[in-house]
């Protein structure tokens, strides 16, 4: 046989098939090393600490879990949240990331391995990034075969796409949700492939364990049935499909509807309506091909397929009756802001107002996927070229996810696994064919070794016959199974070994080794690249805790900005256990979890008219706010505010969405063109309209801001706006604490006065204000003659 | 007469001198003017035999502070000197305000001159008239001049503080127009045939013009109030003298009719032990609260619980300076709130425990944090004031019902299918057995 370079033939096949396995499992291990390694850039840069929001509401409840036991935390009532309507945590909430972390906790503990909950949370999101890496490998074998399951799982250890959410201290849904989506997915197809009712059982039981752990559980609901769906279209229908999909969905569903938060919205709502018709035109389906194999006729044929469409129809008419009359949820908002990018901010302030929630901005795909992101569409032609039945799953997952992540920034991160699945196929395929060492032969020789090697087709994983795609898989698997191990890696130890025979002639030109070189060197130099564009990526992007601040002084060492955890300590050392504290809602889970008080409202946005009070509160002057804040209790009052040193994400620059919430509630108090100048600009210095300087939110933000310019002109960083000369007088509330740099500031809420005055009138007469002589009010109307 | 007078003070004073205290502290300051002390020795010497311990300061004068290091240094303050303009730096009204703020009992005079007091005294919502202008009324015909009057208790006043049977009490100062604040404790007010205004008649052209004008401006009738009790959120109770001579021994001692001794000795007591907390003093002991058929406090209740509150209420009793169990309120609320009262019904006195006050009542159907509420506020009383903080949860998942009669026929549907599938099972495996024995093949199917 003529090979490009020399290769060792007399290696028994043993041998190779021990070595390849071999490398497959070094080359896993190091994958999840790196996946988890490049993950505690957030460790090592800052400390061990929770990240960001939502993360700090898991952590507080994994902490519950597992000093409580699980059934307290299902029952658990937190009187603290949401004061005072409080929240029923046990049904509202996806358990699965707690419930995860609890059960190693306590294996860890039973081991005699005393770990604090807090590591376990803070590394579990790595951890799981190793076992995402072995789910993708593991389906991608399924699509290609085990070199493109590596590269696949190498891709996905380091894609930025998939770090962004899952750095050490990540502690958030979507770190363990990924590599149960993954897995149920390779599952999904496991059991379609081979028709088994245990793989799509496996699948049911990890799409719970998904639907326990992440509301984007929704994407497999609707993933699996719109494939099994397609199949049916292209006539492809089967036995294993109907197994497959029966297994996964009746048994899916209905451990799905164990999970309190989800409950019967899997037979109620639009979402799952999905699953369900597909199950029923499978059932169809299924009934007409068992009746036509019983009946020879053909009118009947017909007359079945008839029916099946007339079922067909009255399905979905019941359908829509059953929507009509309410008893199926329609379509929520969330899922409206899927098809219309706008619907959002027109209707529902509050999913627009939260960042993740807006379009994906061009740059950020670039940002998250590199290179890979050209590679990926030739990975889903690659699929279109052979177009078994799962190679269909991934063009669906392609497109579905490639629109969905256009559309909302934090739905990149479904997009990542196919875009590192798809890349990988592309890319491994480029590599099989220019490392494959096989010089073409005359014909005769090829159709004879052709032959010889047919037997490892069917070892080669794909158990579809495909009369189209035989030859060119036989010619493939002839090339790459036997001789080489898969790999890369493995064709390089091959390519270096010195060979016993080393007969084989060096041709030029396009078979050349140069011509080989050029591509393979090109394709690994992208390898490289992505590489360290993704430790660059993960090391200053994404591995900020946004708990704590990190800037760099002049000289370019790091400054470390805490005013958060100082102002929250603050809360937690100095004001009594039970003081409600009003912040906006992005601080509720971190004053929760730092400084332990309760909060008005928090990142768990379940409740639009309290967020919309809080909006209203801070948006009003103080003594409209006043009566707002003794009604809930407030003692202390939050602010986050940049204009010291430039922090934009502050709540001034927040402050047009909790106008605009609260407009929503109360249109006739709150308008949003009032906090704008004439000319529509929204400022701040000078020009600031007067409801917008009178604002409980502006006079709490500029409150002495101007002492610390000692008389000159103060300037705001963030607006890049001089502050006015004379900066606002608080009456009702009083300034507690302020922290290091400005970016928190606390304010005390007066209790009422002990002689019944209003607090303006009370601080005037502190002030040594002499109060308007009044008389005595007329007790009878005067007559008029 | 004297001697009697003073005998029953003696008397009165011997058997309260062991006991009769203030329920928050004996020491009393009082600022007056050093050659006008002895003016007021009778109001004085009462204070001592009820056990008070009065210190004296000029107003001038820099010692004993009234506050040190942010602590005050007595339980009540008297204020005498009515007409002194300057004071030493540390009474001003603003930490006269402070004192009220940590709980000091005053007693404040106004005058007939504008003086830092009655700046004070508009922040109580106390309009006075313009200065120089006291109250004058020419009823009832006396010898005396028509700016000293003799002001009998009539029911529009505070009996509760003023005693019984008191006699008429001889007033001389400036009237005070009541402000809308319901904080005010009006304790005796001005006769209705009473105006203020310029002693020697004045011009009745400014009593026209504001009588024209609906009243507003007119310091005159009943409305009035010459001397007037407030008592601040907190607590702490100050009392605005239309004059400080009602208080001196003169009007003491004064007839205010042949034979009968004028009531300024006793209502100048009274008004210092309402203010100096001896009287009308109540507190809520304790609370509790508990499901029915349970004894201790659940951390969180459930929606609908039947719970128990009780409210233990005490009465300060000066005779004995002791807090005895009091039962004879019969307004007191209770309050179930969560923003909005959910609940809210009496809390009537329970029959045979003294001082308990108890009621029973559901939870409501809604989950959130709750607060029982007593919130009794009356004229002249201490404030009662409690708020207990509790979560109503849902039930536990275990706390629901477990078979529910309305769900029997999903109950039979899943036993039906459970027993039906056994038996398909079973019958489809024996067949299947009995047909491959005699020939191989599905021919199970057929049967």
């Amino acid at each position: 046989m003529n090979t490009a370079y020399p290769v060792p033939i007399d290696v028994p096949k043993s041998t190779i098939r021990n070595t390849a396995s071999l490398l497959r499992i070094v080359a896993l291990s190091l994958i999840s090393g790196a996946a988890i390694a490049s993950r505690l850039f957030a460790v090592i840069n800052f400390e061990s600490i929770i990240h960001e929001f939502d993360p700090w509401f898991n952590y507080r409840a994994t902490r519950i879990l597992a000093a409580k036991g699980f059934y307290e935390f299902w029952n658990w009532f937190d009187p603290t949240a949401w004061y005072p309507l409080g929240r029923v945590v046990g049904g509202t909430v996806y358990p699965g990331l707690m419930a995860t972390s609890g059960v190693i906790y306590n294996v860890l503990h039973a081991l005699n391995m005393p770990v604090d909950i807090r590591n376990i949370c803070v590394l579990l999101a790595p951890g799981f990034s190793a076992f995402t890496a072995w789910a993708t490998y593991m389906f991608t074998k399924e699509m290609k075969d085990e070199s493109a399951g590596l590269l696949a799982a190498a891709l996905i250890g380091i894609a930025p796409g998939y770090i962004s959410r899952s750095v050490a201290g990540s502690y958030d849904n979507e770190a363990i949700a990924i590599f149960l989506l993954m897995f149920t997915f390779y599952c999904w197809i496991k059991a379609l492939k081979q028709g088994s009712a245990l793989f799509g059982t496996i699948a049911a039981v990890f799409y719970f364990y998904m639907v326990a752990a992440w509301g984007g559980y929704v994407f497999i609901t609707n993933m699996i049935p719109l494939h099994a769906l397609v199949l049916m279209l292209m006539n492809r229908f089967s036995n294993r499909l109907y197994v497959a999909y029966c297994s996964w969905y009746a048994i899916g569903t209905l451990a799905s509807m164990q999970v309190p938060f989800v409950g019967f919205q899997p037979v109620s709502t639009s979402e799952h309506m999905g699953a369900l018709g597909v199950f029923g035109l499978l059932q169809i389906i299924a009934f007409i091909r068992l009746v036509r194999s019983h009946v020879s006729a053909k009118q009947f044929d017909q007359l079945l397929s008839g029916v099946g469409v007339l079922i067909g129809i009255l399905g979905a008419l019941a359908f829509a009756f059953l929507t009509y009359k309410g008893k199926i949820a329609p379509w929520t908002g969330r899922f409206y802001s899927l098809w219309d990018t706008a619907y959002a901010k027109k209707h529902i302030p509050i999913i627009a107002s939260v960042s993740e929630h807006q379009p994906t901005a061009w740059p950020s795909f670039f940002m998250d996927l590199q290179f890979l992101i050209f590679a990926f569409p030739a990975g889903v032609i690659l699929c279109f070229k052979e177009l078994r039945d799962e190679h269909l799953f991934v063009i669906i997952y392609a497109i579905m996810a490639s629109y969905f992540a256009g559309v909302m920034v934090r739905l990149m991160l479904t997009l990542t696994p196919v875009v590192c699945v798809a890349s990988a196929v592309a890319l491994s395929s480029l590599l099989d064919t220019y490392i494959d060492p096989t010089e073409p032969r005359p014909e005769v020789e090829d159709r004879t070794d052709a032959v010889s090697e047919a037997g490892s087709v069917a070892t080669n994983g794909s158990s579809t016959p495909h009369p189209n795609g035989q030859s060119k898989k036989a010619k493939k698997a002839a090339a790459a199974a036997p001789q080489t191990p898969k790999g890369a890696l493995g064709d390089f130890i091959a390519a270096t070994t010195p060979t016993p025979k080393g007969t084989a002639p060096r041709q030029k030109g396009i078979f050349g080794i140069d011509a080989r070189l050029v591509v393979i060197i090109n394709v690994l130099s992208m390898l490289f690249f992505f590489v360290f564009h993704c430790t660059w990526v993960t090391s200053n992007a994404y591995s900020s805790p946004s708990v704590v601040l990190a800037s760099q002084n002049p000289d370019g060492s790091q400054h470390i900005i805490d005013d958060f955890r100082e102002a929250y300590y603050w809360l937690r050392m100095n004001t009594p256990k039970d003081a409600v504290v009003m912040s906006w809602w992005d601080y509720g889970y971190q004053i929760a979890g730092m400084a332990d008080r309760p909060t008005l409202v928090d990142n768990n946005t379940w409740n639009n008219t309290h967020i919309a009070t809080v909006g209203r509160a801070m948006a009003s002057s103080e003594e409209n706010a006043y009566p707002i804040l003794r009604k809930h209790d407030v003692d202390y009052v939050l602010v986050i505010f940049g204009g010291l040193i430039g922090y934009s994400g502050d709540d001034i620059n927040k402050f047009l969405w909790m106008v605009r919430i609260a407009q929503g509630v109360w249109p006739d108090e709150i308008q949003e063109s009032n906090y704008f100048t004439p000319q529509g600009e929204y400022r701040i210095d000078d020009r600031a309209s007067p409801i917008m300087k009178n604002s409980l939110m502006y006079k709490m933000s500029y409150y002495r801001f101007n002492e610390l310019f000692g008389g000159g002109q103060g300037q705001d960083r963030v607006r890049q706006q001089p502050v006015p000369k004379v900066g606002p007088t608080l009456d009702y509330i009083e300034e507690a604490f302020t922290s290091e740099n400005w970016i928190v500031r606390i304010f005390q809420v007066k209790k009422e006065d002990p002689l019944g005055r209003d607090h303006k009138s009370a601080n005037a007469f502190a002030q040594g204000k002499k109060r308007k002589h009044s008389k005595p009010a007329p007790r009878r109307r005067a007559l008029v003659a | 007469m004297l001697s009697l007078r003073k005998l029953i003070v003696l008397v009165a004073g011997l058997a309260s001198l062991a006991s009769a205290k203030s329920s928050t502290g004996n020491s009393v300051l009082v600022v007056v003017e050093p050659k006008r002390q002895d003016d007021f020795s009778i109001f004085f010497d009462g204070l001592k035999k009820r056990g008070f311990e009065l210190t004296f300061r000029g107003p001038k004068d820099a010692t004993p502070e009234l506050i040190e290091f942010d602590v005050p240094s007595f339980n009540h303050v008297i204020v005498l000197s009515a007409e002194t303009k300057n004071y030493a730096k540390d009474i001003t009204p603003q930490s006269l305000l402070g004192l009220l703020k940590s709980n000091t009992n005053l007693i404040l005079p106004l005058s007939t001159k504008t003086t830092p007091l009655s700046a004070l005294a508009a922040e109580f919502s106390l309009i006075l008239p313009p200065p120089g202008t006291p109250l004058i009324s020419y009823f009832p015909k006396r010898s005396e001049p028509a700016s000293l009057i003799p002001i009998k208790p009539s029911k529009h006043d505070d009996l509760n503080i003023i005693s019984k049977n008191t006699a008429p009490i001889w007033f001389s100062g400036v009237p005070q127009a009541l402000g809308n604040n319901p904080l005010l404790v009006p304790i005796l007010h001005a006769p209705a045939e009473s105006f203020a205004s310029e002693v020697d008649g004045g011009s009745p052209d400014a009593l026209v013009d504001s009588a024209e004008k609906g009243g507003e401006g007119l310091w005159a009738g009943s409305q009035l109030g010459v001397v007037t009790g407030f008592q601040t959120l907190n607590g702490a109770r100050i009392t605005w003298l239309g004059g400080v001579d009602l208080l001196k021994d003169e009007l003491a001692q004064k007839e205010i009719s042949p034979g009968v001794k004028s009531g300024n000795a006793q209502f100048a007591q009274d008004v210092a032990a309402w203010t100096f907390q001896e009287n009308l003093v109540l507190r809520i002991d304790k609370v509790e609260h508990h499901r029915v058929n349970a004894t201790g406090p659940s951390e969180q209740y459930t929606n609908n619980d039947q719970l128990v509150y009780s409210a233990f209420v005490d009465k300060y009793n000066p005779q004995t300076g002791e807090w005895e169990r009091y039962s004879g309120l019969n307004d007191l609320q209770l309050e179930f709130t969560m923003l909005d009262p959910h609940i809210r019904t009496a809390l009537p006195p329970v029959k045979g425990t003294p001082g308990k006050y108890s009621v029973t009542f559901r939870a409501p159907d809604r989950h959130g944090v709750f607060k029982f509420v007593v919130d009794w506020k009356r004229k002249g009383w201490t404030y009662l004031q409690s708020s207990t903080t509790v979560p109503v949860v849902p039930p536990r998942h275990d706390g629901y019902p477990r078979f529910l009669s309305a769900a029997w026929p999903y109950y039979a549907g899943a036993i039906s299918t459970s027993v039906s599938f056994v038996l398909f099972c079973t019958i489809w495996l024996a067949g299947e057995v009995r047909e491959s024995s005699k020939k191989p093949g599905k021919a199970g199917k057929s049967e």
